[in-house]
């Protein structure tokens, strides 16, 4: 089930854009920040690499029809790690409401937003803009 | 007759002798590296405290570019102008995308990951993140640049303390090597690029670097601009390796049992497909 919206502000796409999981070696512009995807996927495969940490799902993009693989980009490691992620944040068959930004060319991939794990209701995100202040803990 | 046939001879065989010797006999004495003392030890410690791991201020990157503009030439302005047009359509050209270093001075302008300063006597070392060849050595024991250095993404940087500034100067970098302003807006350097730059600490964990870029292939004079790194000692920053092209493949058992990297489809943009995706696979 997809859950496709225009945001219709040009306030709120800056500050999508502000928040966006940035990554050293390409630009996200290939995403479509205006357009936020919300789908209920089980994790096939989680690669903790550099320059991207990708995150591999299986959804079906309409009830009822035959399950895709999409691949989800994230900023590196050592930036996520310092987030609190682990390489074992996700586990193949994991079971998450994800919430990502496509590709604008209609590729299966996009731009990690937010995952919640389904059956715990842990919420798991990532702001490296978040990191821009010494002494962090 | 007989006599100058056997001094031809000798000429000729010291000609040769040269010639073949040359490239030692003629260089100049070799230069040793002194063994560091315990005072050369010790005077590390008079050094301001550039410890821990620096993250940088990503948000000011992007400001400085507005309150900083670079000084493009007009051939390299139009290349930005295209390249600024195609990121803004969502179609940005990956100007790191071959996982080459991004190099002097992008690497200082535009990383998004964290760095740290090792002090060894009569050397700075900066070492980086998610990239294997982040690394600039900068030479602070007196010595200048080579004459002719060989080309390389970091250069050869020489340094020296100013009260708690250390100042480096940097040359002998790659020409095809970017002046980036982002990963999708940047033009090569194409020659006699020279780097300037003064660090310091502009509060007890805000370290300041100031760069005065000399591009006069590409610039119409020199750009300065500075940028900022945050202090991190959390240990949870620590430095962790990075190789870029780690992200071209995925781990995989192969027929032999042995776990093995096999190639992942991507974009040309660099987005990592599902297989799925893969050209030629259902």
């Amino acid at each position: 089930m997809i859950k496709s919206k225009r945001l219709r502000s040009f306030a709120i796409l800056a500050a999508l854009l502000m928040a966006l999981p940035v990554a050293a070696h390409h630009s996200f512009a290939m995403f479509d920040f205006s357009k936020s995807m919300t789908v209920k996927a089980t994790v096939k495969e989680f690669r903790w690499t550099n320059p991207h940490v990708a995150l591999l799902v299986e959804f079906s993009p309409q009830p009822g029809a035959p399950p895709e693989v999409w691949s989800m980009e994230l900023t590196s490691p050592g930036n996520l790690t310092r987030g609190g992620w682990t390489r074992h944040s996700f586990k193949p068959g994991d079971r998450v409401e994800l919430v990502f930004n496509p590709l604008r060319d209609g590729k299966h991939g996009g731009a990690f937003d937010q995952a919640t794990f389904l059956d715990t209701g842990q919420v798991i995100s990532s702001d490296l803009r978040a990191a821009e202040k010494p002494g962090l803990q | 007759m007989r006599q100058n046939y056997f001094e031809w001879i000798l000429i000729a065989s010291a000609v040769v002798g040269i010639g073949v010797s040359s490239p030692i006999s003629a260089a100049a004495p070799t230069v040793m590296n002194p063994p560091p003392q315990a005072k050369d030890w010790s005077a590390l410690g008079s050094l301001p405290d550039w410890s821990g791991v620096w993250t940088p201020n990503i948000t000011d990157q992007r400001r400085r570019v507005e309150t900083d503009p670079v000084p493009w030439n007009k051939a390299a302005a139009a290349e930005i102008a295209k390249l600024e047009a195609a990121e803004r359509a969502g179609d940005p050209k990956g100007l790191f995308v071959n996982c080459l270093p991004e190099s002097m001075p992008s690497w200082m302008l535009i990383t998004h990951n964290a760095l740290e300063f090792l002090f060894t006597p009569g050397r700075v070392t900066i070492l980086g993140e998610s990239d294997g060849n982040r690394l600039r050595r900068i030479y602070t024991d007196g010595r200048g640049h080579p004459a002719d250095p060989d080309p390389t993404f970091h250069g050869h940087s020489i340094g020296h303390w100013e009260n708690g500034t250390l100042v480096i100067d940097t040359v002998g970098v790659l020409p095809e090597t970017y002046i980036a302003v982002s990963e999708a807006v940047g033009v090569p350097n194409n020659g006699e690029l020279h780097v300037i730059e003064r660090i310091h600490l502009e509060t007890p964990d805000i370290l300041r670097d100031d760069l005065e870029i000399i591009a006069p292939r590409v610039l119409t004079k020199p750009w300065k601009t500075s940028r900022f790194l945050f202090r991190q000692r959390a240990r949870k920053y620590d430095i962790v390796e990075g190789v870029c092209l780690q992200g071209n493949y995925a781990e995989a058992t192969d027929a032999a049992g042995d776990a093995v990297f096999v190639p992942v489809p991507q974009t040309e943009g660099g987005n990592v497909l599902p297989p799925s995706n893969e050209p030629g696979k259902p």
